[in-house]
């Protein structure tokens, strides 16, 4: 679902990822572990268009996103669901109105909006917040509203960077869950993050970046594996 | 359908826009309101202009006034000998008074007007030459006719014209400036909103549709503005300026009012146009997606 292949990106000739090769398989769940400036931003960064590799390829479902023209660069994002750090909820929007943001933009009809977005919320758990606004919430409901729409269009990928990066460790492994979850119904999950606790909690494949570069990648794995790598 | 509603949607998102506008909106509409009556006001003289020198350009009449010491039958007849000339028709200087007191509230003077001549040509290339001949003849103080109005009326026109289009085009350009300012502001504003909705994957010109209708809705309420005030000018103004027309030349037109339905559509669509150019322009400049 997910592959790179010879991927260098640089910052202004400052290498940032390094001769990355990668696949995560259909319904794959994984974490992209690493300390600070390790390079996982980046490279979801890449996966969501946001950059563009220096070199190597980045693909998707089959689409090469270094060939993409920005025209099409949307077309991508609405079959990638994003979950980011600092939830980036439009502020004078409800919870209703920013998980339905997208389909209403895309001209889905009313009904199917509201039955989308029920069912949306009834996955994070949120229906009673609905009418809600972002700054009513806590840290944790905010990202259940950005996951939930995420999800609203029935995405196969789903990058999540730094999820849990904003919040206290039992909300971190309950949205971790959630993100799980999610993953059973068949979604391709990616969460970057350097919180070992949520890491080690689940087992699941890890793969870990130092310095740009891929020094472990382990089904089942623990936070500190990359040692042995 | 899914198209309607999407249009729908964006119609919804530029009234949302120029909700949150406030204040800003009424200066970008006064200031584009004043840039198109400019504009509309020398589009709609020009023209009434280019109607009034058509018309007169084609008269082939000359009006002699005569000294007062001149029997005007005499003068009449000499002048109805020149080759070109069809008809002379006089006016006593008692008739063209009493004409003038019905027309116009003129306060009791003594009769200030002379005799006066009415020489009907056959050709239009006649004109100057008999003109030219009337001058120098005996008893004749001195003549007008319309083309050499219509002439200097052209010239008028052609300056009027020239003025006009300078005036608009640093209006609109002021004008593209306080609209590209206001939207630029709006983007700046909107910047996180439009960072997360370009995430979404929403496609980028539904995020700059709404801010194009916006100027195009200034554009729209600024024009019918100006035709408003056109039409009040237009109402006031014109009965004035055919009353100086017709005391500057005694003879003719009635061609003073035309064209407003055109000047109103052309300032309807550089409206619109400026409006949303403006904002267009703005948008596809600060919003990179
Ligand atoms: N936009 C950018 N311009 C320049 N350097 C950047 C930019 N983004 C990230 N970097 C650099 O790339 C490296 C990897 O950063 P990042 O991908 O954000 O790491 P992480 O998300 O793992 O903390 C860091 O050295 C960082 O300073
Ligand atoms: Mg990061």
């Amino acid at each position: 679902m997910i592959r790179l292949q010879n991927v260098h990106k640089e910052y202004a000739g400052r290498p940032a990822l390094i001769n990355v090769n990668l696949h995560i398989g259909l319904g794959e769940f994984a974490f992209l572990v690493g300390p600070s400036g390790a390079g996982k931003s980046t490279l979801m960064r890449l996966l969501y268009r946001e950059e563009t590799p220096t070199r190597g390829q980045v693909m998707i479902g089959g689409v090469n996103l270094t060939k993409l023209s920005p025209r099409q660069v949307p077309l991508l994002r609405r079959r990638l669901g994003i979950v980011f750090q600092d939830y980036k909820l439009l502020p004078r929007q409800t919870v209703t109105d920013n998980v339905a943001y997208i389909l209403r933009a895309l001209g889905v009809d009313e009904l199917d909006v509201q039955r989308r977005v029920t069912s949306a919320l009834c996955v994070v758990n949120l229906e009673d917040k609905a009418s809600a606004f972002p700054d009513e919430l806590s840290g944790g409901e905010q990202q259940r509203v950005g996951i939930a729409r995420a999800i609203v269009n029935g995405p196969p990928v789903l990058l999540a960077d730094e999820p849990t990066g904003n919040l206290d460790p039992s909300t971190s492994l309950e949205i971790v869950q959630l993100l799980e979850r999610i993953s059973q119904r068949g979604t391709t999950v990616l969460i970057s993050t350097h919180d070992h606790f949520i890491v080690d909690s689940l087992r699941r494949r890890v793969i870990s970046l130092k310095n740009g570069q891929i020094v472990a990648d382990v089904d089942s794995g623990l936070y500190e594996m990359e040692a042995k790598g | 359908m899914r198209q309607l509603r999407v249009l729908a949607r964006v119609a919804v998102e530029t009234v949302i826009g120029l909700k949150r506008g406030g204040w800003s909106n009424w200066l970008v509409i006064s200031i584009l309101t004043v840039a198109l009556t400019i504009f509309g006001g020398v589009l709609q003289l020009t023209m009434s202009l280019k109607n009034v020198v058509s018309s007169w350009g084609s008269q082939l009449e000359i009006s002699a006034y005569l000294k007062d010491n001149y029997e005007p039958g005499k003068v009449a007849k000499s002048v109805s000998q020149i080759a070109d000339v069809q008809v002379v028709e006089i006016v006593p200087k008692e008739v063209a008074w009493a004409e003038m007191q019905s027309n116009f509230k003129v306060a009791a003077l003594n009769n200030p007007l002379p005799n006066t001549l009415h020489v009907r040509l056959c050709t239009p290339e006649a004109v100057e030459r008999t003109a030219s001949r009337l001058r120098l003849m005996d008893g004749i103080e001195h003549i007008r006719y319309p083309l050499k109005v219509a002439r200097n009326l052209n010239r008028f026109r052609q300056f009027l014209e020239i003025a006009g289009a300078v005036v608009t085009a640093a209006l609109t350009a002021a004008t593209l400036t306080v609209i590209g300012n206001t939207i630029h502001l709006v983007i700046q504003a909107k910047h996180r909103e439009i960072e997360i909705l370009s995430l979404m994957g929403v496609s980028p010109w539904y995020i700059k549709g709404p801010l194009i209708l916006q100027g195009a809705a200034y554009g729209t309420i600024a024009a019918l503005a100006a035709t408003m005030f056109l039409v009040v000018l237009h109402l006031y103004l014109d009965p004035y300026v055919r009353d100086q027309l017709l005391s500057f030349l005694p003879v003719l037109p009635q061609t003073l009012d035309s064209g407003n339905l055109p000047t109103f559509m052309i300032v309807l669509l550089l409206g619109v146009a400026v409006g949303a150019g403006g904002s267009a322009w703005t948008s596809g400049r600060y919003i990179k997606i």
